[in-house]
C-alpha cells in the first residue's frame, strides 16, 4: 500500500482536536480526491502527512509504503518521494527559484544515491519539464513565490512536483482560484504523474478539476473525519446538493 | 625607552607608549604628528564602554592580553600567503596591491600603472609623494576624540594611497588585501587615503583576512572632490582570534558620490565605523551585512553628517547573529541647519538565530533643518518557521534549508553591489561562511 491511515487524530497546540479519526488507504496507481467543506481539517490532513510542525498525533498511524510516516521528519518524507502542493505557497525572499529547485532536486539524487546534476544538466532537466507542462520560463530567476500571482504560484508548486516526480502527491487545493489555462497546466501535471507506481491525492473544493483528472475514488471530508467515500459521482452529487445538505444527510445517516 | 614622561598615562596604553620610537628618517611634520597622537593615546587610554559608540563592543580582551605593534616586518610564508589569495581575492581586479601583516607585500602585488591614477603603498607614497601622506594625515581629523585614530597615527606602518587626477574613470576595481601572516601576535595600524580628483570615478574592493591573534587598527581617509565617485566594499574575513577595528573618515564635495558596502563575517571583534561628511548635494550610499557566530562581536557604526543643502543618503544594515554572538549597528544621522533638502533613510535588519544571540540596533537621527525627508526602520526576526518547512517539504535537509534562508536574508543587502564581479565574489564568501555556521 502507498499509503495507510488509520484512526488518525491530530490536535493543536491549544489542545483543539482537529483530526478525528481519518482512515484512508491509497494504492499504487490510484487518484484519491478528498472534498469537504472550509475548515473540516483537510490542510491539516496534508500538513501531517507532510510532516509539519505544530501538531499533536494523539492516536492512530500513517504507513507510507510499509514505513511509519510519522516517525520522518518532513525532509525526509520528501526525499522518499511524498510531495505537498502548498494550499498557499510561500514567498521566499532572497531565494532564487532555480537554485531551490536545484537543491531540492539533488537532495533527492544524494538520498537514492544518484550524481548530482550539475547546472547545465539541471537546466535541460527544467526547460524539458516546462515544455511538458507548457509554461514560461518566467518563473525561474526569480525569488521562490515572491511576488507571484495566485496563479503563477500554483503553476510553481505543480512545476516543482513535475521535476521531483513524486511517489505520493498530495494537493492541497492547488486547483482554487485558478482560470482554465492555470486549471489545464494543473490536470497536464498530474495526469503526466499519473503511473502505476504513483498517487495522487487532490485536495480540492470544486467538481472541476476532477472534469479534467479522472479520480478512481472520491472522499468527503467533514469536521475531522472522512464521512463518505464514493467514485467520482460522489464528487457530481455534492456539487449539486451542496456540503451542507450533503453533510446533514450524511450525518443523520451515521447517527 | 622614555625615561621621563610629563603627562597622564592611562594604565593600558603604557605597553604601547613603551613602543613608541621615534624614527629620525621621517619628515618633521610626521614624527612631530605622530608624538602629539602618541601623548593623545597614552591620555585618552582605551574607549570607556560607558562611551556610546563603543558600548556594543567588549574590548577587555585585548586590553587584558595587549597586541603591541611588530617593530619590523616579519618574513612570511609567501606561497602559503598565495594561496590564500587566490581564494580571497577578486579574478576581475585590475590591479592588486597586497600588505602583510600591516606592510607592503611586493612580491604579492601586481600594480599596473596608468596615467593619472597614483596607487602604491602608503611607506612607498612617502618617499614618492609625501604630500599625498601630508594631505591625508592632516587633512583628516578625528584622532583627537577617537583613541585608536590616534593611536593609528602615532604608529601606521603601511597602508595604501589611490590618487586620481579629476576626470579619470576607472573601468575595473582596484584591490587591496591586507593578511595577518599569523607569526607574531601584534597589531597592524594601517593608514590610507584615496583622493579623487573633480568628477573622477573608481571602486576599491578591500579584503582582510589573516591566521592567528593580532589587532588590526586600520584607518581609511577618502576625499571626494566635486562629483567625483567612490565605491568602496569591504570584505573582513579575519581569523576567529583577531580583532579589527576599522574606521573610514570620508569628506564628499559638492556632489560627490561615495557607495559603500561592507560585509563582516569573521573576526573575535570587529568594528567598522564610518564618519562621512557630506558637501552640497552629496549621495552616500552604505550598506552592508554582518554574521556573527560563537562568542564573537562585530559593530557597524556610521555617522553621516549633513552639513551642506541637497544630500542625500541611504543605509541599509542587514545582521545575522547565531550561537551566542552579539552584532550592533548604530547609525547617526545629523543634519545641520542649512543642510535643507536632505533626503535621508536607514533601515536595519536583523535575523536572531541562536538562543543565546543578540542584536542591538540603535538609529540616532539629529535634525536642525526643517525642509528634509528622514526615515528609519529596525526589525529584529526570528527565521521564518513557514519558509523553513516549505524547503524541507522539498527534501532540502533542515541545516541546508537554513543557510539558504539566511543567506537569502543578507543576499537582499549584497545583491545592491552594483558591480556583478564584486557581488558574486562576496556572495561566494558569504555563502562559504554560512557553511560552516552554528545553529
Ligand atoms: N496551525 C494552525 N493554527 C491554528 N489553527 C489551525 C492550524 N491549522 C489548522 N487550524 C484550524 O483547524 C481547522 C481546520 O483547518 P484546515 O485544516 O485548514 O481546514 P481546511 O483545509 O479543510 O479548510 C480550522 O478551524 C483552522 O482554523
Ligand atoms: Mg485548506
Amino acid at each position: 500500500m502507498m499509503l495507510e491511515i488509520k484512526n488518525l487524530h491530530a490536535r493543536l497546540a491549544d489542545g483543539r482536536e482537529i483530526l478525528k479519526g481519518i482512515d484512508l488507504s491509497v494504492a499504487a496507481g490510484e487518484v484519491h480526491a478528498i472534498m469537504g467543506p472550509n475548515g473540516s481539517g483537510k490542510s491539516t490532513l496534508a500538513a501531517v502527512l507532510a510532516g509539519r510542525e505544530g501538531y499533536e498525533i494523539t492516536e492512530g498511524s500513517v504507513r507510507y509504503q510499509g514505513r511509519d510516516l510519522l516517525a520522518m521528519a518532513a525532509d525526509e518524507r520528501a526525499r522518499e518521494g511524498v510531495f505537498l502542493a502548498f494550499q498557499y505557497p510561500v514567498e521566499i525572499p532572497g531565494v532564487n527559484n532555480t537554485y531551490f529547485l536545484r537543491a531540492a532536486v539533488n537532495a533527492q539524487r544524494r538520498h537514492r544515491g544518484d550524481p548530482e546534476l550539475d547546472a547545465g544538466q539541471f537546466l535541460r532537466l527544467v526547460r524539458a519539464t516546462l515544455k511538458l507542462l507548457d509554461i514560461g520560463d518566467d518563473l525561474l530567476q526569480r525569488a521562490v513565490n515572491v511576488g507571484f500571482s495566485g496563479g503563477e504560484k500554483k503553476r510553481n508548486e505543480i512545476f516543482q512536483m513535475a521535476m521531483l516526480e513524486p511517489r505520493l502527491a498530495i494537493l492541497d487545493e492547488t486547483d482554487s482560484g485558478l482560470d482554465i489555462d492555470a486549471l489545464r497546466t494543473v490536470a497536464r501535471g498530474v495526469n503526466g504523474l499519473r503511473s502505476p507506481d504513483r498517487a495522487i491525492v487532490m485536495i480540492t473544493h470544486y467538481k472541476r478539476l476532477l472534469d479534467y483528472v479522472e479520480p478512481d475514488y472520491v472522499h468527503v471530508l467533514q469536521d475531522g473525519r472522512i464521512i463518505q467515500s464514493g467514485d467520482k459521482d460522489l464528487a457530481a452529487e455534492l456539487e449539486q446538493r451542496g456540503y451542507g445538505t450533503f453533510a446533514d444527510a450524511m450525518g443523520g445517516d451515521a447517527a | 625607552m622614555n625615561a621621563v614622561v610629563d603627562f597622564p598615562v592611562k594604565p593600558e596604553a603604557r605597553g604601547y607608549l613603551a613602543r613608541f620610537v621615534p624614527d629620525d628618517s621621517e619628515p618633521g611634520w610626521l614624527a612631530a604628528r605622530r608624538q602629539q597622537a602618541m601623548t593623545r593615546f597614552a591620555e585618552l587610554g582605551f574607549p570607556n564602554r560607558k562611551s556610546e559608540s563603543w558600548r556594543y563592543l567588549d574590548l577587555q580582551p585585548l586590553e587584558n592580553q595587549p597586541l603591541l605593534p611588530s617593530p619590523a616586518a616579519p618574513r612570511a610564508d609567501t606561497a602559503a600567503l598565495s594561496e590564500r589569495l587566490a581564494h580571497l581575492s577578486l579574478p576581475e581586479a585590475a590591479s592588486r596591491l597586497v600588505l602583510v601583516d600591516g606592510r607592503f607585500a611586493p612580491e604579492l602585488s601586481t600594480v599596473e600603472p596608468r596615467s593619472g591614477v597614483w596607487f602604491g603603498s602608503t611607506a612607498h607614497a612617502m618617499r614618492e609623494r609625501p604630500d599625498l601622506v601630508r594631505a591625508a594625515v592632516e587633512g583628516i581629523e578625528g584622532d583627537e576624540a577617537h583613541p585608536f585614530a590616534a593611536l593609528n597615527t602615532a604608529f601606521f606602518s603601511d597602508g595604501f594611497v589611490l590618487d586620481i587626477a579629476p576626470g579619470v574613470t576607472l573601468d575595473r576595481p582596484l584591490e587591496i588585501v591586507h593578511l595577518g601572516a599569523g607569526i607574531s601576535e601584534s597589531s597592524f595600524h594601517t593608514r590610507s587615503v584615496v583622493m579623487l580628483g573633480e568628477g573622477s570615478r573608481a571602486g576599491i574592493i578591500e579584503t582582510y583576512a589573516g591566521e592567528g591573534r593580532y589587532w588590526r587598527n586600520d584607518l581609511v581617509g577618502v576625499l571626494l572632490g566635486q562629483r567625483a565617485e567612490l565605491t568602496r566594499t569591504v570584505l573582513v574575513e579575519e581569523s576567529a582570534a583577531a580583532v579589527h577595528l576599522a574606521q573610514i573618515e570620508a569628506r564628499l564635495g559638492e556632489g560627490a558620490r561615495f557607495t559603500g558596502f561592507v560585509l563582516l563575517l569573521n573576526g573575535q571583534r570587529v568594528r567598522h565605523e564610518a564618519n562621512i561628511r557630506m558637501g552640497e548635494g552629496a549621495k552616500c550610499v552604505i550598506n552592508g551585512a554582518y554574521v556573527v557566530t560563537g562568542s564573537d562581536e562585530a559593530n557597524i557604526v556610521t555617522v553621516v553628517d549633513h552639513t551642506a543643502p541637497g544630500g542625500q543618503t541611504s543605509e541599509l544594515i542587514k545582521g545575522v547573529a547565531a550561537g551566542r554572538g552579539h552584532g550592533a549597528f548604530q547609525g547617526r544621522m545629523i543634519v545641520r541647519e542649512h543642510a535643507q533638502k536632505t533626503d535621508a533613510h536607514q533601515l536595519s535588519r536583523n535575523l536572531i538565530i541562536g538562543q543565546r544571540a543578540v542584536i542591538d540596533t540603535k538609529p540616532e537621527l539629529e535634525i536642525y533643518a526643517d525642509d528634509v525627508k528622514c526615515s528609519h526602520g529596525a526589525s529584529v526576526g526570528d527565521l521564518d518557521e513557514t519558509a523553513l518547512f516549505y524547503l524541507q517539504a522539498r527534501g532540502i535537509p533542515a541545516d541546508e534549508a537554513r543557510r539558504m534562508l539566511i543567506d537569502g536574508f543578507l543576499r537582499e543587502a549584497v545583491d545592491t553591489i552594483e558591480d556583478i564581479a564584486k557581488r558574486t565574489h562576496l556572495l561566494r564568501r558569504l555563502a562559504g561562511r554560512l557553511a560552516e555556521l552554528e545553529g
